[in-house]
């Protein structure tokens, strides 16, 4: 069931079309990925959300509630760039970003240090903002984003800056309150976790949707020409091969584009008479990296492999 | 325009700005920082005329011991401000004296000569011979007996007795009344004044602070980025209304605190002080006043918070917190000019137009009795002044605050105002 409708939202500053004509849907208890590379309009999309910029045109519907203060009490929201009272301390601080949406009391408090403690900062809950380490202002934006028990998560970069210890504990705690039925959106341009995480998607490029939909039907309908091959050997002869289309290295694995569906055999079979050990040949496989490279244009150092 | 939002950001405020140590500091340390500027002020006047000396030469001895008389009689003389030699010296050896007493005069074993040459008698024109000539102080405190011994001399031959010298000597004492719409007609001292002075350098000093403070603040938050979280919270009018409350109610809160001691002096008999500066003022006043700075709070808090709304860092915003300060410092000159002349018609009007009239009337009402509606629309014109401040500033309050990089222009600014938001 759809929950969240974003619908022909659009947004210029001056000449630039920020944001042209988006429109997508997240259903309920799902978490969906706004993907697309630095500038190509996430932000603004989700500032428009937020209410904090207006759209020139364009709505947001969140089971029948449109955007302003009523959507924004329901929803948890990080920015991409983060900031915090620096002089308050990390308790009043939880307290205050709950109260301004509502919520407060002693449950509050009690859920608060509940969270302190899952991060392992139970010990700095009187400490001065500014007397943490980035990673654990991070961490403190981050529960202040939950308090309020939100409906609606909306993350922006999320895992930006994070270490892989802090990215598993926000990824466990992402999962559980979409197993809570909640909506989680998250703006990212970094490929892999969308792909772990993501169970819709949208690209946005230049401000336009370019694809959007579920994950698993996308790959389902982009992946037909498609192999994922782990090997060893060279297969530098595959390049300028007149039976492939594109090949997207991975360093041990490779995404192979073939011309048509009848070349994958062939490719196997080129593979073996090139004596190259296959270790996976997974035909069938497309990896959103790959979709979103042949989407959004060449890749470039602003899409990060990670 | 109250929910739950404004009351957690107005208690936010509230919270970091009356715990703060400047506000602490600030709210103590004026009131000792005032009287002390008072008391090292009259402590290095009485230090810089301690045992001057000077010499007063006459021309005869009749009027030597006369000067010898009536200097004995003088403070100065009695506690040892001002050390006089008199000697006589003709007039024709005078120069000659001068001469050999120059080395004296040049070193500082001599303040001065004085000359009370014959024709003084006459056109009572004397002569100072100093180093530093024009030490006013010094010359202020002997003028008065040279005088006097001067026009005792000139009428010793004319025989008018000593009363009616006695009378014309008197300068004109004027007891000052204040009329006022009250029964009785009470004799009026220099408390309306000092009151006048204290109140206009009070709420100038707290609007500029206030002010700035809340400005440097807003910037903070658009620099850090904080603003976004607020914003996705509560919208950027309740934000800039928690932010402006916070700081009037803190403002209000501390020039109460500045008040006590008025109000203690006011209504109880626990201070001594002299007459002449009795402090005149009723609850009621004080309540004006401070209802009064609240909306001035709302103004010109509301007119800082727009700047830095505008400014990303405090730098950049200098060039645009003038025009604002020129509202409260004008206006405080006004105030200012009225103690000469409390029926200044500049201050007439300054008393009655927007951000004017938030300094003037309260400066003008503790010298003046001003009829009480005239008071009332000074007060509407500030309610009016709020009202049309708020929503210009909201606008590019909400426009400014997200906007970052370039520091924009201001027929930018201006756009702003037509943007749809």
């Amino acid at each position: 069931m759809i929950a969240l409708e974003v619908k022909n939202l659009s947004k210029s500053f001056g000449e630039l079309k920020a944001v042209d004509n988006v429109s997508f849907t997240v259903p309920e208890g799902s978490i969906f990925g706004l993907l697309g590379r630095n500038g190509a309009g996430k932000t603004t999309t989700i500032r428009m959300m937020m209410n904090i910029i207006m759209p020139d045109s364009g709505e947001i519907n969140f089971k029948g509630i449109n955007a302003g203060p009523e959507f924004n009490s329901k929803v948890g929201y990080l920015p991409e760039e983060r900031g915090l009272y620096k002089k308050m301390k990390v308790l009043d601080t939880l307290k205050f970003f709950a109260e301004i949406k509502g919520k407060k009391g002693k449950q509050i408090t009690k859920l608060a240090k509940e969270y302190l403690e899952r991060f392992d900062l139970s010990d700095r809950m009187n400490s001065k903002i500014e007397d943490l380490s980035k990673g654990n202002q991070q961490k403190v934006q981050f529960i202040s984003t939950l308090l309020h028990n939100p409906e609606v998560l909306i993350l922006d970069e999320l895992f930006s800056g994070l270490d892989p210890i802090n990215t598993n504990l926000m990824k466990n705690i992402i999962l559980e309150l979409k197993a809570k039925g909640k909506i989680i959106l998250f703006s990212t341009h970094v490929m892999e976790f969308a792909e772990r995480m993501c169970d819709h998607i949208a690209i946005i490029d230049n401000g336009k949707i370019k694809l959007n939909g579920s994950i698993s039907e996308i790959k389902a309908d982009r992946s037909k020409l498609n192999v994922g091959l782990n090997y060893e050997g060279d297969i530098s002869f595959l390049h300028h091969h007149p039976i492939i289309e594109n090949i997207s290295d991975y360093g041990n694995n490779v995404g192979i584009r073939v011309k048509s569906e009848d070349d994958i055999q062939k490719l196997l079979k080129l593979l073996v008479d090139n004596k190259i050990v296959v270790k996976k040949f997974d035909a069938n496989e497309i990896s959103l990296q790959e979709i979103f490279i042949d989407l959004v244009g060449k890749e470039d150092a602003e899409v990060n492999h990670v | 325009m109250f929910n739950y939002r404004v009351i957690a950001l107005i208690k936010r405020e509230l919270q970091e700005k009356l715990l703060s140590k400047a506000f602490v500091l600030m709210t103590l340390l004026l009131p000792v920082f005032m009287i002390g500027i008072v008391g090292v002020q009259t402590f290095i006047m009485s230090f810089e005329s301690e045992g001057s000396k000077i010499e007063l030469i006459t021309y005869s001895d009749t009027l030597a011991s006369k000067l010898q008389k009536v200097i004995l009689e003088e403070s100065f003389v009695k506690n040892g401000s001002l050390i006089t030699t008199i000697k006589t010296v003709s007039e024709n050896d005078f120069e000659k004296y001068l001469a050999e007493n120059e080395n004296i005069l040049l070193g500082s074993q001599l303040d001065g000569i004085i000359f009370i040459p014959k024709s003084a008698l006459k056109d009572k024109k004397i002569k100072y011979y100093s180093k530093t000539p024009k030490n006013f102080r010094l010359l202020e405190k002997i003028d008065r007996p040279i005088n006097k011994v001067l026009v005792e001399e000139y009428f010793s031959s004319k025989k008018i007795p000593i009363e009616e010298l006695e009378y014309a000597r008197k300068s004109v004492d004027i007891t000052s009344f204040k009329i006022s719409e009250d029964e009785d007609v009470k004799e009026e001292g220099y408390g309306g004044l000092i009151l006048s002075y204290l109140f206009s350098f009070l709420l100038y000093l707290s609007l500029i602070m206030m002010g700035s403070m809340v400005m440097q603040a807003v910037i903070q938050e658009k620099s850090n980025r904080i603003v976004e979280v607020l914003l996705s919270s509560v919208t950027s009018k309740e934000l800039m209304t928690g932010k402006i409350l916070g700081a009037a109610i803190t403002g209000v809160l501390q020039m109460t605190i500045w008040l006590i001691p008025v109000i203690l002096v006011a209504s109880t008999t626990w201070f001594m002080l002299p007459p002449e500066a009795m402090i005149d003022v009723t609850f009621l006043q004080i309540a004006y006043l401070l209802f009064n700075f609240f909306l001035g709070l709302l103004i010109f808090v509301g007119l800082f918070t727009m700047i830095g709304s505008i400014f990303e860092n405090p730098q950049d915003a200098q060039s645009g917190m003038w025009p604002i300060l020129m509202l409260v410092m004008i206006p405080f000159f006004i105030s200012m000019s009225m103690i000469e002349n409390p029926d200044n018609p500049i201050a007439n009007i300054a008393s009655m137009a927007p951000f004017s009239a938030i300094i003037v009337m309260p400066a003008k009402m503790a010298l003046v009795d001003v009829p009480i509606w005239k008071v009332i629309l000074s007060t509407l014109v500030n309610i009016a002044t709020v009202f049309a401040i708020f929503p210009i500033a909201g606008k590019i309050f909400r426009v400014g605050i997200m906007m970052s990089g370039r520091k924009p222009k201001w027929s930018e600014v201006v756009k702003w105002l037509k943007y749809k938001y």
